[in-house]
């Protein structure tokens, strides 16, 4: 595990000297933060009907402003970033596990197998994200389950396709031949030798995965076709927002600052840590 | 002889990830127009990081410290972006190790070509410029890209393009470290007949050390970033006076005898954090002494070559003692 | 030649895709609750009329022929039939497809005209990290479509500057009218792409950057800019031409949200409201092309990658 030591050495390195990786990070350590603890922070009820005017402006009582129903706007938006956090979390883990076991099986058997996961790839890489929301909604109806599903969809190929390459080149080492030589079966070759190896481009992809869903959902719930009120999340809040967005702007504004800041943040440390495993190398010509 | 290239007292640091390291520790190396230097030594000797210097074609990492280099009138180290273009254009020619990567792989040769002579050459021109690097068909390989040639093609290209232009000076990295071996000899003859006629300078880095002792006039070892002994081909390859040069050839293929074994260098080379105060060779020499730990040897002349070693006088008998033994 | 064995398994290769494409939206259209039956009669229907449905439409059949005769109407053209206004749907889907695909142009031409120059000039910089092309590619790659339409929509509803947000113009009518109208959902389209174009672009030019041909015409002492000129950009076109199709991918997606975002008649939008209408024939029909124009896009990249890359088919590809 001296390589995974090298890569977090690597990865303080960069936060200590790249000023923009360490932002994200911190954004992001902030949000994840405030989503899990948002229902004990002093913020206010998110729920409470009339507890200022309707549709007010920002203020230091409320500082997001407040909704149509005099809901105090920034623990809605607190709220949101849970469940848009959540959902992204339990559809990229969906998508981690599915797309990595499919995509270590191509990337380790070769032929047929191969073939067949590629083409299954393919397919699904076919749909563009939003329109395969569209479908699902109409088949089991808009909801979390629909967003998860949809991101889910939507992320698979891309990480079967990452997973499958970076296996076929750990896969044609020396210490893989090796074990396989020695008679190790393939699930263990593909446990303990591949997965380890090709953990650091998992994680890479994860987070862009991870960023890729927090697109899909917030769009989705705009669209009415991801969470459904009274349920917050970034997206719905969007959705509810963009009905007054030329009178009380802060609405859609201020849920979108936080879902661009929280996608941002994110991408972020992605490229933190794929700098981390895989320094870019450029040149000058001089 | 006048020298055509003079580097003096050059330090090359590589930034990485613990920090900077040595590729050059005090290098001195002189070229003499119209004579062919090998410059032999270990992956991490600094052969190549000299060898590039001087056409100042280091990777973006590598930082020059300290020092000079001096090309045919040129200071490299500190000439103009313009300048140092039209020295590496007019004056040096550059052979890769590895032709495959050292053509563009979407650009027919005979655009590289062009790109290589300049101007607008004639198709002719072209062509008897290929064929002077003994491509038989330069009809065919014009119109190739570089995936279709041979790795032999590909570096007898390389080689004419290193020649477009006349150079005073080729400077070849292990030239035909990466082709077969039953090509090498003759590529190497045609590096060695251009050279000739074109009456320029030639620099091999290379640890081929056959192939140096065919082609080289003199023979450069380097070790831990600066030239360890340096003379005359024969005189340093049959009689070593550094005990490095004595290593390297015991553990090159090709001049045991029947029965005799090769013997492997131990150890690694040397990774310098910063001047290295002492022999860097002493953790590997098998004649350290506490002296070789505590000074560093300077160069100095020993039987006709220059050699920086505490005990070269000990290392020249011992030598000439087993070549004795061997004739015996 | 070379190209005909590159191009062979390709074409084989996205006539399967299509195919799996067909079966999954096939059986999502049966998945989807009340069936066509129900759909077509609403819920209070006798199950006299019911089983005349099922037998007109072949729903008693087995499934994989009601596949196969699918198949063979969707070949001849016919996408399934409107609920609401009972006309066919490919005749809307291709009334309004050059307006999504005017949109998509706008996008594109401006992702590629601000990403690929501004990814030149930051690769050639060679700068490991820092610059403003990381600061565009955070920003462009993270503010989601709805997000920054939203805003514009703000902004540019409370100032008109020129723009107009809503009542869309057909291009054939007032070219300057829709231009003024289309231009603002065309740029918010556009962004991701700047930000993803810019990026790839970035790193392929650092990555060829590194070489060896690079070295080579380095040592030759060519001009940085002939090296930039004739060496570098074709080289890193290659990556960059596989994004730019994904892109596209993307913006038929993306076209949903502008389109609903600025009312502007798109199939997005079409598509969109069918599915709000329950029309779930529109829905059907938007997901199937929205997949065979993805899939297209794609053959033409393996074509446009053949054109870049002289040792794509010879066996060497990188």
């Amino acid at each position: 595990m001296s390589v995974a030591k090298s890569i977090v050495a690597a990865l303080c390195r960069l936060m200590r000297e790249d000023r923009l990786s360490f932002l994200g990070l911190a954004v992001l350590t902030l949000l994840v933060l405030i989503g899990l603890l948002g229902p004990w922070l002093p913020l206010g009820d998110p729920t409470r009907i009339a507890a200022g005017p309707r549709l007010a402006p920002p203020s230091w009582a409320f500082p997001f402003g407040t909704d149509e129903l005099g809901r105090s706007y920034l623990p809605r938006v607190v709220e949101g970033i849970r469940a848009t956090f959540l959902l992204s979390i339990v559809a990229v883990s969906i998508t981690a596990v599915v797309g990595s076991f499919f995509g270590m099986l191509a990337g380790y058997f070769h032929g047929v197998t191969d073939h067949f996961v590629a083409r299954g790839a393919d397919i699904l890489f076919a749909f563009p994200a939003i329109i395969v929301g569209l479908l699902v909604a109409a088949m089991i109806g808009p909801g979390q389950v629909s967003a998860v599903a949809v991101i889910s969809i939507a992320t698979i190929p891309l990480f079967i396709r990452v997973v499958r390459s970076v296996t076929l080149s750990v896969a044609g080492r020396g210490f893989v031949t090796a074990s396989e030589v020695a008679g190790a079966t393939p699930w263990r070759i593909m446990t303990v030798h591949i997965l380890p190896n090709i953990l650091g481009a998992v994680i890479v992809q994860l987070t862009y995965a991870m960023s890729i869903g927090m697109i899909i959902e917030s769009t989705l719930s705009y669209l009415g076709l991801g969470v459904q009120p009274p349920q917050a999340s970034l997206g719905s809040l969007l959705r509810q927002g963009s009905a007054y967005l030329t009178f009380a702007p802060w609405l859609v504004l201020s849920a979108g600052m936080v879902l661009s800041l929280a996608i941002m943040s994110v991408n972020l440390v992605g490229d933190a840590i794929r700098d981390a495993i895989e320094p870019l190398k450029g040149r000058a010509l001089k | 002889m006048s020298a055509l290239v003079e580097i003096r007292d050059l330090v090359v640091a590589y930034d990485g990830g613990g920090g900077a390291t040595r590729g050059l520790d005090s290098a001195e190396l002189y070229v003499a127009s119209g004579e062919t230097l090998a410059i032999v030594g270990e992956s991490g000797s600094g052969k190549t990081t000299i060898g590039m210097s001087i056409g100042r074609l280091l990777p973006p990492e590598a930082r020059i410290e300290s020092g000079t280099i001096t090309v045919d009138g040129v200071s490299v180290v500190d000439v103009d972006a313009e300048a140092l273009r039209q020295l590496r254009r007019d004056r040096l020619g550059f052979v890769f190790q590895n032709p495959m990567t050292a053509l563009d792989p979407t650009m027919r040769i005979d655009r590289q070509m062009i790109r290589a002579i300049g101007g607008k050459p004639s198709h002719d021109a072209i062509a008897l410029l290929l064929r002077r690097a003994e491509l038989d068909d330069p009809e065919r390989v014009m119109r190739s890209f570089p995936h279709e040639l041979s790795g032999g093609m590909a570096q007898r290209v390389i080689i004419a393009m290193a020649i477009a232009r006349s150079p005073k000076l080729i400077i070849a990295d292990e030239p035909t470290a990466s082709l077969d071996a039953s090509i090498r000899e003759k590529v190497m003859d045609t590096l060695g007949r251009l050279r000739e006629e074109n009456g320029a300078s030639m620099v091999i880095l290379s640890h081929d050390l056959r192939l140096v002792s065919r082609h080289a006039d003199r023979v450069a070892v380097m070790y831990g970033g600066r030239v360890v002994e340096i003379g005359q081909s024969a005189t340093v390859l049959e009689q070593p006076a550094h005990p490095y040069t004595r290593a390297l050839i015991a553990a090159a293929a090709g001049n045991e005898k029947p029965g005799e074994r090769l013997e492997p260098i131990l150890g690694a080379p040397p990774v310098l954090r910063g001047p290295c105060r002492k022999c860097a060779y002493e953790p590997r020499c098998g004649l350290a002494r506490p002296e070789c730990a505590n000074s560093r040897p300077e160069a100095r002349l020993v039987a006709a070559r220059a050699v920086c070693c505490h005990f070269a006088e000990e290392v020249v008998e011992a030598t000439s003692d087993a070549g004795e033994a061997r004739t015996e | 030649m070379r190209l005909i064995g590159y191009l062979l398994p390709r074409i084989a290769i996205a006539l399967v895709t299509t195919l799996g494409v067909s079966i999954l939206v096939f059986l999502a259209l049966r998945f989807i609750p009340g069936g066509y039956a129900d759909i077509l009669l609403g819920p209070f229907v006798t199950p006299e009329a019911r089983a005349a449905i099922a037998q007109r439409y072949g729903l008693d059949q087995p499934i994989v022929f009601q596949f196969g005769r699918w198949l063979l109407s969707l070949l001849q053209g016919d996408f399934g039939v409107s609920m609401v206004t009972r006309k066919p749907v490919i005749d809307e889907f291709l009334r309004r497809a050059p307006v999504t695909l005017e949109l998509a142009t706008i996008a594109l031409f401006v992702a590629l005209a601000l990403g690929v120059p501004l990814g030149i000039a930051s690769g050639v910089a060679g700068r490991a990290r820092g610059g403003y092309a990381r600061v565009v590619g955070a920003i462009g790659a993270s503010v989601p479509d709805v997000v920054l339409g939203s805003a514009l929509i703000f902004v540019f509803s409370a100032w008109s500057l020129w723009f107009r947000v809503g009542g869309y113009v057909p291009l054939s009518e007032d070219p300057i009218e829709n231009l003024r109208v289309m231009l603002l959902p065309g740029l918010t389209l556009s962004v991701f792409g700047v930000a993803l174009i810019l990026r790839t672009t970035r790193d392929a030019v650092m990555q060829v950057m590194t070489e060896g041909h690079i070295t080579t015409a380095v040592a030759r002492g060519e001009r940085p800019r002939d090296i930039i000129r004739l060496h570098v950009l074709r080289n890193a076109a290659i990556p960059v031409v596989t994004v730019v199709t994904t892109y596209f991918g993307f913006l038929l997606s993306g076209a949903v949200v502008v389109e609903v975002l600025f009312s502007i008649p798109g199939i997005g939008l079409y598509t969109f409201n069918g599915l709000l209408n329950r029309d779930y024939a529109i829905v059907q029909a938007g997901v199937l092309i929205a997949a065979l124009v993805f899939i297209s896009i794609n053959m033409l990249s393996d074509i446009l990658y053949a054109a870049i890359d002289p040792r794509v088919g010879a066996g060497k590809r990188r």
